[in-house]
């Protein structure tokens, strides 16, 4: 008989724990698994995976669709993506509810009613087209520039262009200036590309100017994945400045708060703290950069500690410790987002800023600053010409350096009539909510058909824009459309797809093909030269004719290969122990760095040219730059190395070396005046997820944050209803009092309070009119516990406009904040479409032949005014 | 409650063949009216074969009541305010379309299309798209399916094939219970609540009668999901907290309150009463 207690079973398996490591292990558990595989719970079948970069915002994580019965039943990461390593954030997870979404469009709607009224009628496909195509024809005929295309979100691979340039329209307008413009400008001069690509995971110190990078930066879900490697695992510190403690600034060794749009300045006095104390690499500034430390040393002079605390509140010692930590540490890096550039001089703080990772020489080293990995793919050919005459609505020529538009100025142009428009088209934008003025300044321009006569929204769901459409042609949602994809979201560069997961549901139709029915139906036989350019069957076709013939990926299968990994190319397989991606040795796969010190080979350099600077010229372009006596490729800019002065600035007026300059209206604030800062939460974009149930469920309301210090000044606690006025409007809506932000700034997020885009993103199930027959139309709005939908500050912000890159200053609004009034209603907002044209136009005046861009520019005494400047060939950075 | 297949296999009829035959025509004609209403816009065939005096007449006498925006108005005017109605009732966001895959689960394209759309391909049909594209669930088509199989019901009868005629009357009944029993019912009365027109407000109110009609016939009992309520009462809704509570109010407390006190002001009642309705 075997002795069976307690005792023996210790006994034996103390001794047996060798022997039972060594069985043999059969089961593993499936949750365990690294993904790319599902199973139905009910019938344990294997569920369909199809490969996609996920395209609910921006950041193109690899995505893999699992479709059961043909239904998408679930969203997750895919496994094969270099960048994203298998893991998909919370809004991508839920991206099967915009193809569900029951307040979804599905047919083309015409409008019956009078514009925004809410009164539609179904036509066909046929009819709609016929109608579009007649109204774009008489436009051609009267000038093809008034017809205007204005896109949000524009990933069809050169398909906008294509249509624009197959009518002869260079009115193409998009959203880069609310978006990021300023740090694309403030960067590209400098050393070419418009982005950073820094090597968080291997970085010893960060330094963070105003981005919220593990919540909602650019490329969030794949930086903060390495951010959280960098800080944990190779224990690097993190600082950031901000106005208020994001979810990244409280996961920060250090969180500064700063006072609105003074970010150049404190990078400006840690630059000087480096070069005063020889902290600089005085060898990468003398190979690489157009001025020498010398020069840089006696620049600096000026940006003292003690000058920057006043403009920012950051203590004077708290800059100088902060200097001698970055410089020491190796590798360091900085980041920034919108917090430096959305500023009226948002230009010149992203330039500041980025100076310190070039003058401690941490440009492309491990761990260090980086410039964006990514790559290209042919267009189909033939391809349509450019317009023959540019647009100064789409370029306007004030702003000759803002070479990503200065897209919120429309309403100002088209008002002035600056330029006619006839027909007005828009593409996954919508800036009647998120532009600055929102309802009250766009809204208003939108419904005004004086002013825009006849207005065609290409959209899946009926937002604030499209509710003003004359007609809406239903496109569909990123899960049933096809798209080219390569994003700079690590240091490996990839090519990917999105592709239909499942056929399009009712009658949409993705962009690229009802942009070719439009073509094909004004000219149907070919003889107006348009058809040729819209030579494709459907959208798998068009892919082929992008990828079929990429070296390297057409020999591994062109886009077969694509369909089915959904991004090429494959680096290595996901370490299920780290993590991350591992070559076929087990290791960690290593990024290239260097890329400036890429030598140019013989063969290039035959029948090359040396100019005085080192530049290396071939057939009228540089290709390079001599240092040393090697030949390397250098930077991307016009010389190739990396200009710290930017002559072009200069040519305009501008302060060509690293400057700062206060926002004229934030110098003489009262007491009670504060700044109105607006932010993106994880699981929100901008504008389109408030109808997308999970995430309307997880937050849906957004209380404006005040500074506990402030709230006891002014009488306000948590929940309280708060008036906030700015120049151009009010608002109404709770507070959230607590410490967490500056003492001067409130800040409001936006993706809440809409008044259109279906049930559950307005609320209107909760109210009698519309709510009693809606409401129960979608089984899991009863569900909906919440009655608070939040309130949208767009249209008490201003339009401002970075005279430099065009950008929107969306954190300069100075407000007067009050406990709201007897007559005050949570939800009011009110606006000015006269005050919002008299804001547009008063930031003109910053403009290079603005009034006050002379006085702002003391410095540039010496600049001969506007008429000094060479005309430029125009129409079209 | 559910049909089981028992209950449908034991209706019984006391009709001759020849009546039955007439009566399975006839309801596959209400079908089609039915269908026609809610497949797509109505056209002016439609509507002209509807406002004709024999068709008025019979609807008349089935309790149909149109108000004068539908028989006064001129046909052409009336086509296009109809098409109108339609778009705001079932095709643009807020309204509601009449897909069961929303009605019953809230989003488009779910398990009862793909349930239906296999009942149709068993039966040998597909569907396709007729002025536009369609979901195999849609209200219009499920009806145009039933007025199908009635008229195959009413063939095989007429040709002596009892077998057959049974076996299309349980494809029938099972349907009813599946599907279109289970939305049809409460959606016609939201419908009737819900339009401004008469035409769909007494259309909708025909096919309510006409569903529970059918469905006791059939003998067929099943319960309406949908229910076509305006809101849902409060009480079935679990709160996992208050909703009205302020963020962080109840972090808060007045200078000298102690713990205890603050707790008090605190409302605990959703919470013990959901505590309570667990036990």
């Amino acid at each position: 008989m075997f002795e069976m207690n307690r005792r023996t079973f210790l006994k034996v398996s103390g001794g047996a724990t060798a022997a039972a490591i060594a069985a043999p292990s059969v089961l593993s558990a499936m949750e365990q698994d690294l993904g790319g595989k599902d199973f139905s719970p009910e019938t344990m079948a294997e569920r369909q995976a199809i490969p996609i970069n996920c395209h609910f915002c921006n950041i193109q994580d690899g995505a893999i669709a699992f479709v059961e019965n043909g239904r998408i039943v679930k969203l997750e990461g895919n496994p094969e993506h270099v960048s994203t390593r298998g893991r998909l954030c919370a809004k991508g997870n839920s991206g099967m509810w915009y193809t569900y979404d029951p307040d979804r469009i599905l047919y083309p709607l015409k409008r019956v009613g009078a514009r925004g009224e809410g009164k539609w009628k179904r036509i066909t496909w046929d009819e709609a087209l016929a109608e579009v195509a007649q109204k774009l024809d008489a436009a051609i005929k009267e000038d093809p520039n008034s017809i205007s295309l204005k896109y949000g979100r524009n990933r069809s691979g050169g398909v906008i262009d294509r249509f624009m340039n197959t009518l002869g329209s260079a009115t193409v307008i998009n959203h880069t200036s609310v978006c990021e413009s300023s740090k694309k400008i403030g960067m590209e001069p400098t050393w070419g590309p418009d982005i950073e690509t820094p090597d968080f995971a291997n970085t010893k110190y960060i330094l963070n100017f105003g981005s919220n990078i593990m919540e909602a930066a650019y490329f969030h879900n794949p930086y903060s994945q390495r951010l959280v490697e960098g800080t944990a695992e190779n224990q690097a510190k993190l600082v950031t400045f901000d106005v208020r403690l994001s979810n990244t600034a409280g996961r920060s060794d250090e969180w500064i708060p700063v006072f609105p749009g003074t970010d150049g300045a404190v990078a400006l006095a840690l630059g000087h703290v480096i070069l005063r104390e020889d902290l600089q690499d005085t060898d990468f500034i003398d190979t690489w950069c157009n001025v020498s430390t010398a020069q840089l040393k006696a620049h600096y002079k000026q940006y003292t500690p003690e000058w920057a605390s006043k403009l920012s509140g950051v203590p004077a010692e708290t800059i100088e410790r902060i200097a001698r930590e970055f410089a020491l540490t190796k590798p360091a890096t900085t980041y920034t987002y919108r917090g430096p550039a959305k500023h009226l001089y948002g230009s010149y703080n992203e330039k500041a800023t980025m100076m310190l990772s070039i003058m401690t020489g941490n440009v492309e080293k491990r761990g260090g600053y980086c410039m964006p990995r990514g790559m290209g793919w042919p267009q189909p050919q033939p391809e349509p010409p450019k317009p023959k005459h540019g647009s100064d609505m789409a370029h306007p020529h004030e702003y000759p350096l803002a070479g990503h538009k200065v897209s919120h100025l429309l309403p100002l142009f088209i008002a002035e009539g600056r330029q006619k428009v006839n027909v007005h088209i828009s593409y996954q934008d919508n800036p009647v909510y998120t532009n600055p003025g929102a309802q009250a300044y766009w809204g208003k321009l939108y419904k005004d058909e004086k002013l825009i006569p006849y207005y065609i929204s290409m959209s899946p769901f009926m937002g604030e824009e499209t509710a003003l459409a004359d007609i809406i042609l239903p496109d569909a949602p990123y899960l049933e459309r096809w798209e080219p994809e390569s994003m700079p979201n690590s240091l490996w560069p990839w090519l990917g797809i999105r592709q239909p997961v499942i056929k399009s549901l009712g009658e949409s139709r993705e962009n690229r093909i009802m942009m070719r029915d439009i073509i094909w139906k004004m000219d149907p036989d070919g003889k107006r030269g348009m058809k040729k350019y819209w030579n494709f069957k459907d959208g798998e076709d068009y892919m082929r004719q992008h990828f079929d013939n990429i070296p390297g990926l057409k020999e591994a299968g062109g886009l077969d290969f694509l369909k089915k990994h959904g991004v090429w190319p494959i680096y290595g397989k996901l370490n299920p122990r780290t993590g991350k991606i591992s070559d076929k040795t087990g290791r960690e796969i290593q990024a290239e760095f260097g890329l400036h010190e890429k030598e140019v080979s013989a063969a290039d350099m035959a029948g090359a040219t040396v100019d005085g600077k080192g530049t290396i010229h071939k057939n009228g372009k540089a290709i390079g730059v001599r240092r040393k006596g090697k030949n390397y490729s250098g930077f991307g800019t016009g010389d190739r190395l990396i200009n710290v002065r930017v002559d072009k600035w200069a040519e305009y007026g501008f302060n060509p070396m690293p400057t700062f300059k206060q926002i004229p209206w934030h110098k003489d604030m009262q007491a009670d005046e504060m700044i109105l800062t607006t932010y993106k939460v994880n699981i929100h974009k901008q504008s389109r997820s408030s109808a997308v149930k999970w995430l309307a469920e997880i937050m849906h309301s957004n209380p404006v944050w005040m500074n506990t210090e402030k709230g006891a000044e002014l009488g306000i606690k948590t929940g309280d209803l708060v008036r906030i006025e700015s120049s151009v409007g009010h608002m109404v809506t709770k507070a959230y009092v607590f410490e967490g932000i500056h003492p001067k700034v409130v800040a409001i997020p936006t993706a809440f309070g809409h008044w259109e885009y279906g049930r559950l993103a307005t609320l209107k199930l909760k109210e009698k009119a519309a709510g009693e027959f809606g409401g129960q139309d979608d089984a899991d709005l009863n569900n909906v516990w919440w009655e608070d939908k939040g309130v949208h500050p767009n249209a008490i912000i201003p339009t401002v406009v970075d005279p430099i890159g065009g950008s929107q200053g969306w954190y300069d609004t100075v407000v007067k904040v009050t406990k709201a009034g007897p007559t005050d209603k949570y939800g009011d907002v009110e606006g000015s479409w006269e005050k919002h044209l008299a804001a547009a136009k008063e930031t003109m005046r910053y403009a290079y032949n603005g009034d006050l861009h002379r006085k702002m520019h003391p410095e540039m005494a010496a600049w001969g005014g506007p008429g000094s400047v060479k005309k430029s060939e125009g129409g079209g950075h | 409650m559910t049909t089981t297949l028992d209950e449908i296999e034991n209706t019984e009829t006391e009709l001759s063949s020849d009546e039955l035959v007439a009566e399975c025509k006839a309801r596959a004609n209400i079908y089609r009216l039915l269908s026609g209403a809610f497949l797509e816009e109505p056209t002016l065939d439609y509507l002209n074969a509807i406002r004709s005096p024999t068709v008025m007449a019979s609807l008349k006498e089935m309790g149909v009541n149109f108000g004068e925006d539908f028989t006064a108005t001129p046909i052409e005017k009336l086509q296009d305010e109809l098409a109108c109605e339609f778009a705001v009732l079932f095709v643009v966001a807020g309204g509601c379309p009449a897909v069961e895959s929303v009605r019953l689960l809230g989003r488009y394209q779910q398990q009862p299309c793909f349930e239906i759309r296999d009942i149709y391909r068993k039966a040998g049909f597909k569907v396709s798209a007729a002025r536009f594209a369609v979901f195999e669930d849609q209200l219009g088509v499920q009806l145009a399916f039933l007025a199908e199989m009635l008229d195959r019901a009413a063939l095989a009868l007429a040709t002596g094939d009892e077998h057959g005629y049974m076996l299309i009357t349980k494809e029938i009944k099972r349907f009813w219970a599946l599907h279109p029993g289970k939305w049809v019912r409460g959606y016609a009365t939201l419908l009737a609540r819900a339009t401004d027109y008469s035409f769909y407000r007494e259309m909708a109110k025909l096919l309510g009668s006409f569903a529970q009609w059918e469905l006791d016939l059939l003998g067929v009992k099943v319960d309406d999901l949908d229910g076509g309520k305006l809101k849902v009462p409060k009480a079935e809704i679990e709160y996992e907290y208050d909703p009205k509570e302020p963020v962080c109010n109840t972090c808060e407390k007045t200078d000298g309150e102690d713990d205890e006190e603050a707790l008090k002001k605190i409302d605990i009642s959703l919470i013990q009463a959901r505590l309570e309705g667990r036990k």
